[in-house]
C-alpha cells in the first residue's frame, strides 16, 4: 500500500547518487532477483540463513585466501597472514610506546607522525609503513628555504580565454606550492610496493567489467511535486526505452509544466533532461544535435564553460590537485621529466605543478610538456597559444620548459613514437639523464569507449611510452550501462547530486553576480554532458562515464597496477574544500588507493594513479 | 611498561578470535595516531583511514539502504536501512518504493547511534553499515543510522541535538508508522558513545511526550570522576585505557567540565532525576572485559532505582567490539537478546 509522502521541509529537492561498493562487499545478484519475485514479507534476508553462511565463512578462508569477515568490513588480510599481521601490530604498539617514553610522552614530537599513509585496507602494508617510519632516523634538516621571492607565493591565475597575459597577483586562494608536499622523499617510499595485496589480483583476465555497482541514493529532502517530476522523467525514459515515442512525447510536455513549479537545482536538472529527451524523441536520426557530434568539439565556448566549471566548484581542482600530487611524488629526484596531457584545453592543471616543481628541494627538473587537443574548427592554434603562455610562466619562475602540442581527432590516433620523439629544438638528442614520463588524463578516457578497440589501443600506447605514472580523473558514475533506461536513471541520480552541490557553494572571492554567472556556466557545462548521455548514441555518445571499479578492471587487464594515493594528498585536498562555502557538504574519500570527491555521501569525481604492472620502482636518481 | 604490554597482548589475544584481535588492535593503533596530547584531533587522517561503504538501493541479502539529508545547515545525514521493497521483477527500486512501509504488520524502527567515543566513525563506516544491516534482518526493522556531529569539533550537546532531530524527523514520516493505531514504534540503540546518546535522546523524548518502545545500549559509554574498580583492574588490558577514555570525555564535554557532568555520569551528583518520567524499557549489554563496566552497571542500577525497567545482559568473557564480527557466541547470543527485546516491546 502506498502512502502519500508528506511535505517535510522547505527544501524542495530530491537528489540521487550512484556509486560503487568497496571491493569485498559481496554483491549477491542472484539473491536480488529472488527477492524481487518474493511477495511482501519474503523480501528481507533470513537472519538465520545469513548467520549460518557467515559461521561457515568464519571457519574457512576464501579462494584467494583473504579473510572474508574482515573483507566485509573493508580490510584485506590473507588468512594465512593473520598471525603475522597480529605480530606486526604488537610490534607497532611497542614501538609507539617506546617512542612516547623517549619523548616524555609527547608522542607526536617524533616526526614519524607526519608519516604519509597509503591504502589502509591493506593492514599489513599499512603497519609496515609506520614501523619503518618509526625506525628511520629523523630526516636531515631541510636546505635553507629559497628566498621569499614574492612572485612565487602568488596563485598564478589563468586569464579567461581570449586575453593575452597571465596575471600574477595575490589572491586568497591557497598557494599551491605551499600545499603540495615538497618534503624530500624518504626511503620508505618504496614500501608502498612491498608485498602489497595487489588491487589487480581481484580481477581475473577473463572477466568483463559488469555493472556490479552499488546504486546509491541520497535524498536531499522531498516535496510531492519533486517526486512527481522524477516520476515523470523516469516514465518518459521508460517509454523511450520501449520505443513508445508518442507516449514519451506526451510525458515530456508534462515535465516542462512540472519543472516550472519547482525551484532550484531540481528545476534545472529536469530542464536539461527534458530537453535531451525531447531531442531524442523528435529527432531520433539526427546526425548533428547540439554537442552530439565529434568526440572533441572543443571550441572556445566549450573551453570557457570548462573554465567556469573549474572556478565555480571544487571538482576539477580536486582532480588536478590530486593528480599533480601523484605526479610530483613520481618525479621525486628526477632531473628530466615529461608530462603528456591527453586533454590540454587551457592548461589549467599545469601552472600549479610548475610552481611546485620550481620550489622543490634541490631545484626544479627540466620540464617537457606534450599537450594533446582536438582540431579547432576555426583553425585557431589555441594549443600552441596555451603552450606559449605556460612557457612564459615557466620562465618567470626559472623552470627549464619545453612544449609541444599535438592535434588529434582521437587519442587512438596517437603513436608512441610521437610522444617519445627525439627533440628537434637543437638540444642534444643523447642525454645522460633518462626522461621520466607522466601521462595525465582528465575526463578523456571515457570518450574512447565510444569506438571499439580505441581504449585498448590508447592504453597500449601509454604502456609503450613506459610512464613512471599515469594519472586518471574520471566521473564516478556508470553512464555506460547496457540499456538506455539504466543510463538515464544513473545520470539522473548523478547530475541531480552535482547540481545540488552547485547551489550555494561559492569559490571566494566573488560577488553574487559572478557566482550566479559561474554557476549558470557550470550548469551548462554539465548540461552538455546530460545531453550527450541521453540524446546521443553510437560513436556520438562520448560521455561514456564508468565508475572506479570498472576502470580498475580495465586498467588491470591492460597491464597496469595501482599506485596508491596517500593521506597527504587526502588531507590537502580536504583543506582545499574549506575554501568553498558550503564546503562541509563536500567529502573526500579513500578507496583502495584512489581518492574521490563527492557531495555528502555520494562520490562524484575519482582520481587514480597507475603504472605498468611489474615495473620495479627505480630508486631515485641523485638529486 | 614494555613487559606489561607483552602480557596484555597475550591476554587480549586469548580473549578473542585472531581476526577480531587484528581488527580491534588496528583500530586502537590508528586511533592512537589521531588523538593529540593537546586535545586536538587529526580529522583528515581519521577520515582517510576510516573504511566507508556507499548506500545501496540494490538489495543485498534482501536489504537496501539510502541516505537522507535531514538538516541541510548542519549537513545532518542519516542512512536508512530497510527490507527491499516489492517492485516489478528485475526493476530498480524507484524513489517512491523507498518510502513504502516494509510490512502490513507492525514493524520496529530502530534509530541507531554508532560508536566511536563521540569522535570516530560515521553512519557510512563499514563496521556500522554491516551492523545496521544485521539489525534489519534480525528484527524485521527499519534502521536509521544517525551521522551525528562528532567531538572535538562539536562538543556536547551537538550529538544529542542531532539524535533528537532525527527522532523528530522519524515521528513525522507516515511510512514509518504501523499497526492498528498507526503509530511509530521506535527503539533507540547504540554502542559505546552511541549508547550514551540513546540514553540522552530518550530522556528528551520522555520529557517531550514522544513514546520510545525501548532502549538498547551496547557497551555504552558512561563515566565519572572517580576511578572504579573495573577501570583500575582492566586499564590497558583489553584494547582500552583509562587515558584514552579521559581524552574522549574531555573532547566531548564542555570546556572546564569534569566527568561528573550529567552527560557522562547521568546518575552521578549532577544527574537528572528520572523518577516519574515515561522513560523506555532498557536492554543494557555489558562486556565483562570492558573497563567501563562498573559505570554501565551503575547506570542500570540508576534506572532501576528510578523505577524503570532494565534488563542487563552480562557477557563475562566479552571484550569491546564483540558485536562487530559474527564469530563468537557472544555475538549470536546477544543478537538473540536484542531480537527478543524488540519483539517483546514492539
Amino acid at each position: 500500500m502506498f502512502t502519500q509522502i508528506r511535505v517535510c521541509s522547505a527544501y524542495p529537492f530530491v537528489i540521487f547518487g550512484f556509486s560503487v561498493p568497496l571491493s569485498g562487499v559481496p554483491q549477491e545478484e542472484k539473491e536480488m532477483k529472488r527477492d524481487h519475485q518474493d511477495a511482501g514479507g519474503g523480501g528481507r534476508g533470513d537472519w538465520y540463513a545469513v548467520a549460518e553462511q557467515e559461521k561457515g565463512k568464519a571457519s574457512m578462508g576464501t579462494d584467494d585466501g583473504v579473510d572474508e569477515l574482515l573483507a566485509a568490513l573493508g580490510y584485506k588480510v590473507r588468512s594465512s597472514d593473520m598471525a603475522d599481521v597480529a605480530q606486526k601490530l604488537e610490534q607497532l604498539e611497542m614501538a609507539m610506546e617506546s617512542s612516547a617514553a623517549a619523548n616524555d610522552d609527547v608522542l607526536f614530537a617524533h616526526p614519524a607522525f607526519d608519516s604519509v599513509h597509503y591504502n589502509p585496507s591493506d593492514i599489513s602494508a599499512w603497519v609496515d609503513n609506520i614501523l619503518s617510519e618509526l625506525n628511520a632516523p629523523p630526516p636531515l634538516p631541510q636546505q635553507p628555504p629559497p628566498p621569499p621571492a614574492a612572485s612565487l607565493r602568488h596563485q598564478f591565475d589563468l586569464s579567461p580565454a581570449g586575453t593575452e597575459q597571465y596575471s600574477i597577483g595575490t589572491v586568497d586562494h591557497y598557494s599551491p606550492a605551499d600545499v603540495y608536499e615538497l618534503k624530500p622523499q624518504s626511503s620508505t617510499a618504496s614500501l608502498r610496493d612491498r608485498k602489497r595485496l595487489k588491487v589487480c589480483s581481484a580481477f581475473p583476465s577473463s572477466s568483463t567489467p559488469t555493472d556490479v555497482a552499488a546504486q546509491q541514493v541520497v535524498v536531499v529532502d522531498s516535496q510531492e511535486a519533486g517526486i512527481r517530476l522524477v516520476h515523470a522523467l523516469m516514465a518518459c525514459a521508460e517509454a523511450v526505452q520501449k520505443d513508445n515515442l508518442k507516449a514519451a512525447g506526451a510525458i515530456v510536455k508534462q515535465i516542462s509544466v512540472l519543472a516550472a513549479s519547482q525551484g532550484g537545482a531540481m528545476r534545472k536538472v529536469a530542464g536539461y533532461f527534458a530537453e535531451a529527451l525531447a531531442h531524442r524523441i523528435y529527432r531520433p536520426q539526427s546526425p548533428r544535435g547540439v554537442s552530439c557530434s565529434s568526440t572533441h568539439e572543443s571550441t572556445a565556448f566549450d573551453d570557457m564553460l570548462h573554465q567556469h566549471f573549474y572556478e565555480s566548484c571544487p571538482y576539477l581542482k580536486f582532480g588536478h590537485f590530486t593528480a599533480n600530487q601523484a605526479i610530483l611524488e613520481a618525479f621525486a629526484g628526477c632531473r628530466r621529466v615529461h608530462v603528456v596531457d591527453f586533454g590540454m584545453r587551457q592548461g589549467l592543471q599545469w601552472p600549479a605543478l610548475l610552481q611546485a616543481l620550481a620550489l622543490r628541494p634541490g631545484g626544479p627538473p627540466s620540464f617537457r610538456l606534450t599537450g594533446i587537443g582536438p582540431p579547432q574548427p576555426d583553425n585557431s592554434d589555441s594549443l600552441q597559444e596555451v603552450g606559449w603562455k605556460l612557457a612564459q610562466l615557466a620562465e618567470t619562475i626559472r623552470v627549464d620548459f619545453r612544449y609541444r602540442g599535438f592535434v588529434a581527432t582521437s587519442l587512438a590516433d596517437l603513436e608512441p613514437y610521437l610522444l617519445l620523439g627525439a627533440e628537434t629544438d637543437g638540444r642534444g638528442v643523447e642525454d645522460d639523464e633518462p626522461e621520466v614520463v607522466a601521462v595525465n588524463s582528465v575526463f578523456e578516457l571515457h570518450r574512447l569507449l565510444a569506438r571499439s578497440g580505441a581504449l585498448e589501443k590508447v592504453l597500449g600506447t601509454i604502456l609503450a611510452v613506459r610512464p613512471r605514472i599515469v594519472t586518471v580523473v574520471e566521473q564516478e558514475a556508470n553512464h555506460n550501462g547496457r540499456t538506455f533506461l539504466d543510463r538515464f536513471t544513473e545520470a539522473l541520480h548523478y547530475y541531480s547530486t552535482m547540481f545540488d552541490s552547485l547551489e550555494g557553494s561559492t569559490s571566494p572571492p566573488s560577488s553574487p553576480e559572478a557566482r550566479r554567472h559561474g554557476q549558470a556556466m557550470s550548469e551548462m557545462y554539465l548540461g552538455r554532458q546530460i545531453y550527450n548521455v541521453v540524446a546521443c548514441e553510437g560513436a556520438e555518445r562520448t560521455e561514456r562515464h564508468e565508475a572506479l571499479a570498472q576502470w580498475r578492471a580495465r586498467m588491470c587487464r591492460a597491464g597496469f597496477e595501482s599506485v596508491p594515493i596517500g593521506s597527504n594528498a587526502f588531507k590537502q585536498a580536504s583543506m582545499l574544500l574549506a575554501l568553498f562555502d558550503g564546503g562541509e557538504g563536500f567529502r573526500v574519500e579513500e578507496n583502495d588507493g584512489c581518492l574521490s570527491l563527492g557531495w555528502h555521501t555520494r562520490p562524484l569525481i575519482a582520481t587514480s594513479a597507475w603504472r605498468a604492472a611489474g615495473d620495479p620502482l627505480r630508486t631515485s636518481a641523485s638529486s | 611498561m614494555a613487559g606489561g604490554n607483552e602480557i596484555n597482548a597475550n591476554e587480549s589475544k586469548m580473549a578473542v578470535p585472531l581476526n577480531t584481535w587484528v581488527l580491534i588492535s588496528n583500530f586502537k593503533l590508528a586511533y592512537n595516531l589521531l588523538r593529540r596530547p593537546d586535545g586536538t584531533f587529526d580529522r583528515h587522517l581519521a577520515e582517510f583511514l576510516d573504511r566507508k561503504v556507499p548506500a545501496n538501493v540494490t538489495p543485498v541479502n534482501g536489504i537496501i539502504s539510502f541516505d537522507v539529508l535531514i538538516d541541510r545547515p548542519n549537513n545532518l545525514v542519516a542512512r536508512i536501512y530497510r527490507p527491499a521493497p516489492a517492485t516489478a521483477a528485475g526493476s530498480i527500486p524507484i524513489f517512491t518504493d523507498l518510502y513504502q512501509p516494509p510490512s502490513y504488520d507492525t514493524f520496529p524502527v530502530i534509530i541507531f547511534f554508532h560508536g566511536g567515543s563521540f569522535a570516530h566513525s560515521s553512519s557510512n563506516s563499514a563496521i556500522y553499515d554491516s551492523l545496521c544491516r544485521r539489525f534489519v534482518s534480525l528484527c524485521d526493522a527499519v534502521v536509521i543510522s544517525v551521522n551525528y556531529r562528532r567531538a572535538p569539533e562539536y562538543k556536547y550537546p551537538c550529538a544529542y541535538d542531532d539524535g533528537w532531530a532525527v527522532l523528530k524527523w522519524a515521528s513525522a514520516e507516515p511510512w514509518l508508522r504501523s499497526g492498528k493505531e498507526g503509530k511509530l514504534r521506535v527503539f533507540l540503540a547504540g554502542d559505546s558513545s552511541g549508547g550514551n546518546i540513546a540514553h540522552h535522546v530518550a530522556v528528551r523524548a520522555a520529557e517531550s511526550g514522544i513514546e520510545i518502545a525501548g532502549n538498547i545500549l551496547l557497551n555504552s559509554m558512561f563515566g565519572g570522576n572517580r576511578r572504579t574498580e573495573s577501570e583500575q583492574r582492566l586499564d590497558g588490558k583489553y584494547f582500552v585505557t583509562i587515558q584514552d577514555r579521559d581524552w574522549y570525555w574531555k573532547a566531548f564535554l564542555p570546556e572546564g567540565a569534569d566527568r561528573d557532568h550529567p552527560a557522562c555520569n547521568p546518575f552521578g551528583p549532577n544527574g537528572v532525576r528520572l523518577e516519574g518520567l515515561p522513560f523506555p524499557k532498557s536492554l543494557v549489554i555489558v562486556a565483562g572485559l570492558d573497563l567501563v563496566q562498573d559505570w554501565q552497571l551503575a547506570y542500570a542500577e540508576g534506572l532501576k532505582t528510578a523505577g524503570h525497567f532494565v534488563k542487563v545482559v552480562y557477557r563475562e568473557q566479552a571484550t569491546i567490539g564483540f558485536y562487530l564480527l559474527p564469530n563468537t557466541n557472544h555475538f549470536y547470543e546477544v543478537m538473540e537478546e536484542i531480537k527478543e527485546f524488540v519483539r517483546f516491546n514492539l
